[in-house]
């Protein structure tokens, strides 16, 4: 083995061996998936049944509103008063909800119905009661014009919006695939901050124990920074296969034991009693299609490995040089303040990318190196092709990701060879431009 | 064209940004020999050993390895073990050496074969499966000397490879040194432990300030730091000894060694030589005992360097 493959492979094996490492692969896909399993728990955690006491001051609804086992409608006494029944409400632990439909609602657009709650509703909870209330409401008023009960249902319609691309008409809900974007975003980010943080350590490691001094008499310190910015490097993609992987298979295998129902739409439908208009799918599951079947996850892969290539080459060679120039750990803050800036800022402008993914902020921050890995990936992720990247964009980001590494690297490697002879100076910046120029 | 000096530096100049490190240095270092490169911190021994080592080019100047010009194809003849501990800390030892002993050119098994000869020989074979973090410091050392030595290097460059060594190990490593040399291998030892430079080496440089200031033989550098100084073992009393000559010399010290029995430490000054102050004192007491007092190293290179 050539004396560069054997630095790659002894940074590359020592690692990979460490039990943190070996951890890591495991408890991280845990996380995802105990993550994911915790937002649909959280999603679902609604009660099984919510006994919902109503008050009702026209007397009109109690036929026609919408009563079912899951929202158990009871009736307020009619003597008592909506501030009698408040107190009521209060003292009974069995209800849950007091629903307030004021006199004039059934007939009027402008009144507002209330709900009084003990412990807040779910959004789910909310939209039903309102759904079921403007339902009675219109089945109310279609009595009253004598419209035909039929005619009404041929009129009343429940459409949803698909917010479709004109140029590329197969890539819907791009807002929600940026979710996953964000989520590769984060991943990005983690991957290139945690190996190459891991870089400099190691040169630190190096220095001050000068094995260095050893190691660069039989290898250039160009070669030894970039064998060792290889090695680490390829830990990272060992470790995001292994989290792909298992996670790929977490889920297949875990997701359904633990929460069958979820995979089953007709279980919802047979506690509900619904009218045949208002059928829903069962958002858990629809979430698990669009997962499936929506996300171009060979692509998402595919780039969130060049990405993380390039932004970890870009950085890494960056903290090899800080790794460099200072001689124990606690030194290296002020010098990776500005290499964090910039990749906190493409974090806190994702929001604005998902609004908007082809603005020229969105491009902008997608082809400047220091913050294209991070941004490019939520693109990516909400479609390829017109939509929300075009081809040529990516392949420009990778391009400019890649010229600028190579620019980045031979800098830190000027700043390197200096710095990992010199020991006892506090490294600062003009000690560093000094190397630079020499 | 085999030379006599393995290593052979002329004119070496090497500056930093700010400082001047090395000021054309003259410097032969003769084969199977143990030489001592002395100087106070910062002197510029280290830029020195690094440019021996090719971590660093100079400015001007040559060196020569063996009558070639210094170049990459003779790292492996060169063993370098720096003065702080270089090795890392979570690996085990014998993965480890493996690894140094491979960046030096040794096939996988060739060093495998070598390391149990020597695991063998410093009785460390029980450690290979131990991380180095786990290890004291003295048996890291130990350690690294054999990751160092392990290549048969025909130059082996030591920085401070006693210090931190309980008597044991400090004797054991000297005596595997002097074996080496008498396997041929010529050692540059770089320390400011004096005693063992005046015991295991046979010529020594010292550089301060950037240049050298002088080198030779142990002997030939304490004969020039020679002084005519001697001490004397005798019987009688003091007051009979320090009146007997008078002038041309002056008493350095004097001990009270038992009732009858003293011993003096005396500088002679101007041309008054031993056999004169000897006459002159013969009469009064009874000499037992009378030495040149030689400097120790230590001595010379405090001279020297405060010369400067």
């Amino acid at each position: 083995m050539s004396k560069i493959g054997l630095i790659i492979s002894r940074e590359y094996i020592t690692r990979v061996r460490k039990k943190s490492f070996i951890l890591m692969s495991f408890l991280g896909p845990l996380l995802i998936v105990g993550f994911g399993l915790f937002t649909a728990y959280l999603s679902s955690a609604e009660k099984e049944k919510y006994e919902i006491l109503v008050v009702d001051e026209s007397h009109l609804f109690d036929s026609i509103l919408r009563n079912s086992q899951k929202y158990h409608l009871q009736w307020a006494p009619k003597d008592k008063s909506y501030t009698e029944i408040q107190e009521l409400f209060k003292k009974d632990d069995q209800l849950d909800l007091l629903v307030y439909l004021p006199v004039n609602l059934i007939k009027t657009n402008s009144m507002t119905a209330k709900c009084l709650y003990k412990d807040i509703p779910s959004t789910g909870v909310q939209k039903h009661l309102s759904g079921i209330i403007n339902e009675a409401i219109e089945l109310y008023r279609v009595s009253y014009n004598k419209i035909d009960i039929s005619t009404y249902k041929s009129i009343k319609t429940q459409i949803n919006l698909d917010v479709v691309d004109i140029e590329n008409q197969a890539n819907k809900n791009i807002q929600r695939k940026a979710f996953i974007g964000i989520a590769f975003s984060m991943f990005i980010y983690i991957f290139i901050f945690m190996y190459a943080v891991q870089v400099m350590r190691g040169v630190i490691e190096e220095k001050t124990n000068r094995i260095v001094e050893i190691i660069i008499s039989s290898v250039s310190t160009f070669e030894l920074m970039m064998a060792k910015i290889i090695g680490i490097g390829l830990v990272g993609i060992t470790q995001f296969i292994i989290w792909t992987v298992v996670t790929f298979i977490m889920s297949l295998t875990i997701l359904p034991q633990i929460i069958p129902d979820k995979y089953n739409p007709a279980s919802q439908l047979e506690t509900d009693k619904i009218l045949e208009n208002s059928v829903t799918i069962d958002p858990s599951n629809e979430i698990l299609q669009f997962i499936i079947y929506e996300i171009q996850w060979p692509y998402l892969i595919l780039f969130f490995i060049l990405f993380f290539l390039g932004g970890y080459f870009l950085y890494s060679g960056l903290m090899a040089a800080i790794g460099a120039a200072v001689d124990e750990e606690a030194d290296t803050q002020q010098f990776l303040i500005p290499l964090t800036i910039p990749m906190i800022f493409a974090l806190m402008m994702a929001g604005k990318v998902i609004d908007d993914p082809s603005s020229s902020l969105s491009f902008w921050l997608s082809e400047i190196p220091f913050t294209s890995p991070i941004i490019m990936i939520i693109r990516i992720a909400m479609g390829i092709g017109d939509s929300s990247v075009e081809v040529w964009e990516i392949i420009l980001s990778l391009f400019l990701l890649i010229i600028t590494f190579i620019f980045t690297t031979w800098l830190s490697s000027k700043i390197y060879r200096k710095g990992i002879l010199s020991y006892g100076k506090k490294a600062s910046y003009s000690e560093i431009i000094k190397w630079l120029r020499s | 064209m085999s030379s006599k000096n393995i290593i052979e530096i002329e004119n070496l100049h090497k500056s930093y940004s700010n400082h001047k490190a090395l000021n054309n240095i003259n410097l032969t270092i003769e084969k199977s020999k143990i030489f001592g490169l002395l100087g106070p911190n910062g002197a510029g021994k280290t830029t020195l050993i690094r440019i021996i080592n090719q971590i660093l080019k100079p400015d001007s100047g040559t060196v020569k390895f063996d009558g070639e010009i210094l170049s990459r194809k003779h790292i492996h003849n060169i063993g370098y073990l720096p003065e702080e501990r270089g090795l890392y800390k979570k690996m085990k030892v014998g993965e480890q050496a493996l690894y140094l002993a491979q960046l030096k050119g040794l096939s996988k098994k060739e060093a495998k074969n070598k390391l149990n000869y020597w695991f063998e020989k410093l009785g460390t074979t029980n450690w290979w499966n131990k991380k180095i973090e786990d290890l004291s410091k003295g048996m890291a050392q130990k350690i690294q000397f054999i990751t160092t030595v392990l290549h048969e290097p025909k130059v082996l460059i030591l920085d401070e490879p006693l210090s931190g060594l309980d008597p044991v190990n400090s004797l054991m490593i000297k005596n595997e040194i002097l074996e080496l040399k008498k396997k041929k291998t010529s050692i540059i030892l770089s320390t400011h432990d004096m005693n063992s430079v005046e015991e295991i080496c046979d010529e020594a440089a010292i550089i301060n300030h950037s240049e050298k200031i002088m080198q030779g033989g142990i002997l030939e550098l304490k004969e020039k730091y020679q002084e005519n100084s001697w001490t004397i073992k005798y019987r009688g009393n003091q007051m009979s000894f320090t009146n007997a000559v008078w002038g041309g010399w002056e008493i350095i010290s004097h001990e009270k060694i038992n009732e009858n029995t003293n011993k003096a430490e005396i500088r002679l000054l101007n041309q008054f030589t031993i056999n004169q102050f000897i006459k002159g004192i013969v009469d009064h007491v009874e000499i037992v005992e009378i030495n040149l007092k030689t400097p120790t190293i230590q001595e010379v290179f405090i001279k020297a360097t405060a010369n400067e």
